[in-house]
C-alpha cells in the first residue's frame, strides 16, 4: 500500500526526513510516533502529496505519487482519507454539508451523500449537530466532523494526523476503536501521534521517528 | 459537478449581491456603448464615406431618360466640361451609393426596391462648385451634397467614431479586469476552502466551477442591460434623425448577438484565465 525508498526531505537546507526507507502493506494498522520536529507530519504529507521529497521515492497505492502530476492529484487524494490535526472544515458549511460536500467530489448523488454522511455522523454520535457550523462546535466535536468526512466515502488508506490531540482519553480511546474497526474491514491504517497512552492502548506495529530516521520500526509495545 | 457549480455559484452571487450587480454595470456600459457607437457607425457611414470623396459630385438623372439620351447627355457633358470625369454608377450599386448621396430618398429606395431608381452619375471635378450648373439642366432631377461642410461631417463623423470605439476598447478591457480582480478577490476570500477542497480531492473544475458561474451571471445581465440599453438609444436617435428628414438608426441582429456574447465572453474569459492561472500557483 506505501513504500518510500531512500526518502529525504528538506526545508531550507533543514533536514527533516533523512534516507528513509519504509513499507506499510493494505490493510496494516501503523502508529507513527515520535517527538515534535520528528517529521510525523511531514511523512504524512508526502504521503498524501501535499509535499514532494527532496529526493527518493514515494509509492501510494501501487502510484508513484512523489512527481504526481496536478491533473493526476485529485485521484489520488480521492483514494485517501486524511484526518488533519487542525481539522480543515469548511467555516460556512453546516456538519453536514462538510461530509456531503466531499462525498460529492467523489460522484455520490445529493441524496445517498446525504444519506451517508448522516450515518457516520450518527455513528460518531454527531448526528445531533449535523445543522450546527463548526465554529458552534467544541474542538472535540470538529476533530469527530474531520473523522467522519475522512470515513465517508470509505477510502482504502485512512492517514491521521495527531487525530486525538484535541480530544479527551474517552473519545480517544472511542476514536482509536473506530479506527480499528475500519482497519477490521480492510482499510489501511496510518495514525501519526506522540500520545503514549494511545500507543500503548492496542498491539500494533509502531513505527518511531526520530530526527528525520527511522529509530524503532515493530510492534509495539516492544 | 454542474448543480456543485451552480449551489456554490449561487452562494458566492447571494454574498456579493452588490459587487456582482456593480460588475454587471461595469461590464453593461461599455458594452452597450460599443454597440452603440457600431450602429452609429453604420449609419454614418456615408456621411464618412464621402468624406474622402470630397471633389466628387452625385448627379441624379431624369428616371425616363433612354439609353441613347442618357449617352449623349453624357458625352455632351464630357465635350462642355473636359475638366469632369463622368461614371455612371452600376446598377447593382444603385441603391446603396444613392442612399449615401441622397439619404432623404429612403422612401423612394424602399418603397421600389430598387425596380425604378433613378441613374445616377458622379462626376469628379477639382471644383464640385462648378457641377451646380447642371441643377438647370432638364435631365437632371438634383445635383448632391457639395459644400465643405460634407467633408467636415464627414471628419468629425470618423473623430467620433474612432473616438468612441476607443473608449469602448478601454472600457470594455477595464471591465475584463474588473471581472478578473473580482475573481482574484474571491479566491483571496476563500483561500482556506479552496486548499482543503483539493486536499480532499477535488478536481480543479469543481474548484472553478462556483466562480465561473458567478461571473457568468453578471456578465448575463451585463447583456441584457445593454441590449436594452443600446435597443433606448438607437431608438431615440432615430426619433431625433426622423424630425429632421434622415434615415431610422436600425438596429443589427448581428450586433445584439455580439452584445450578448461579449456580457458572456468577456467576464468569463477574464474568470478562466484568472483561475488557471490561481490552479497553477495556489497549490497548497
Amino acid at each position: 500500500m506505501i513504500r518510500l525508498r531512500s526518502v529525504h526531505k528538506e526545508y531550507d537546507g533543514r533536514k527533516v526526513l533523512r534516507d528513509l526507507d519504509l513499507q506499510v502493506d493494505a490493510g496494516e494498522f501503523v502508529f507513527v510516533t515520535g517527538p515534535s520536529g520528528a517529521g510525523k507530519t511531514t511523512l504524512l504529507r508526502l504521503l498524501y502529496a501535499a509535499e514532494r521529497p527532496t529526493s527518493g521515492e514515494v509509492w501510494v497505492g501501487g502510484e508513484r505519487v512523489d512527481g504526481i502530476s496536478r491533473a493526476r492529484l485529485p485521484a489520488l487524494r480521492r483514494r485517501i482519507g486524511v484526518i488533519f490535526q487542525d481539522f480543515k472544515l469548511l467555516r460556512r458549511k453546516t456538519v453536514l454539508e462538510n461530509i456531503t460536500f466531499v462525498l460529492r467530489f467523489h460522484g455520490v448523488a445529493p441524496r445517498e451523500a446525504h444519506r451517508r454522511a448522516y450515518l457516520v455522523l450518527k455513528r460518531l454520535g454527531l448526528h445531533h449537530r449535523q445543522s450546527a457550523l463548526p465554529d458552534a462546535l467544541s474542538g472535540g466535536e470538529q476533530q469527530r466532523v474531520a473523522i467522519a468526512r475522512a470515513l465517508a466515502y470509505q477510502p482504502r488508506l485512512i492517514l491521521a494526523d495527531e487525530p486525538t490531540g484535541n480530544l479527551d482519553a474517552d473519545l480517544a480511546g472511542e476514536l482509536l476503536s473506530l479506527l480499528c474497526d475500519i482497519n477490521y474491514q480492510g482499510a489501511t491504517v496510518v495514525l501519526a501521534t506522540h500520545d503514549n497512552g494511545l500507543l500503548e492502548s492496542i498491539p500494533a506495529r509502531a513505527i518511531v521517528l526520530h530526527g528525520g530516521g527511522i529509530n524503532y520500526d515493530g510492534v509495539w509495545p516492544p | 459537478m454542474i448543480r456543485h457549480a451552480l449551489a456554490e455559484g449561487w452562494l458566492l452571487l447571494r454574498h456579493r449581491g452588490l459587487v456582482s450587480l456593480f460588475l454587471a454595470l461595469a461590464l453593461a456600459i461599455p458594452i452597450g456603448l460599443a454597440g452603440v457607437t457600431f450602429s452609429v457607425m453604420r449609419w454614418l457611414e456615408p456621411a464618412v464615406g464621402t468624406a474622402d470623396r470630397a471633389n466628387v459630385v452625385a448627379v441624379l438623372l431624369h428616371p425616363h431618360m433612354g439609353d441613347d439620351q442618357r449617352a449623349t447627355w453624357l458625352e455632351g457633358q464630357r465635350r462642355e466640361h473636359p475638366e469632369w470625369r463622368l461614371e455612371v454608377v452600376a446598377p447593382e450599386q444603385l441603391a446603396r451609393r444613392l442612399g449615401h448621396w441622397f439619404p432623404y430618398l429612403k422612401d423612394l429606395l424602399e418603397r421600389d426596391g430598387g425596380a425604378m431608381l433613378p441613374p445616377l452619375v458622379e462626376i469628379t471635378t477639382s471644383d464640385p462648385e462648378s457641377v451646380a450648373v447642371l441643377e438647370r439642366s432638364p435631365a437632371v432631377i438634383a445635383v448632391g451634397p457639395r459644400t465643405p461642410l460634407r467633408s467636415l461631417l464627414g471628419r468629425v463623423s470618423r473623430g467620433l467614431g474612432l473616438a468612441l470605439g476607443a473608449a469602448s476598447a478601454v472600457l470594455l478591457i477595464s471591465a475584463a479586469l474588473l471581472a478578473a480582480v473580482w475573481v482574484h478577490l474571491e479566491l483571496y476570500r476563500h483561500a482556506d476552502e479552496i486548499t482543503i477542497m483539493r486536499l480532499v480531492g477535488a478536481t480543479e473544475s469543481a474548484i472553478r466551477g462556483p466562480f465561473l458561474v458567478a461571473t457568468v451571471a453578471p456578465g448575463l445581465v451585463a447583456g441584457g442591460l445593454a441590449l436594452l440599453g443600446t435597443t433606448a438609444v438607437l431608438d431615440g436617435l432615430s426619433r431625433l434623425a426622423e424630425v429632421v428628414g434622415l434615415p431610422a438608426l436600425t438596429v443589427s441582429p448581428a450586433v445584439l448577438a455580439a452584445q450578448a456574447g461579449a456580457g458572456l465572453v468577456l467576464p468569463l474569459g477574464a474568470a478562466a484565465v484568472t483561475l488557471m492561472r490561481h490552479a497553477a500557483v495556489g497549490e497548497e
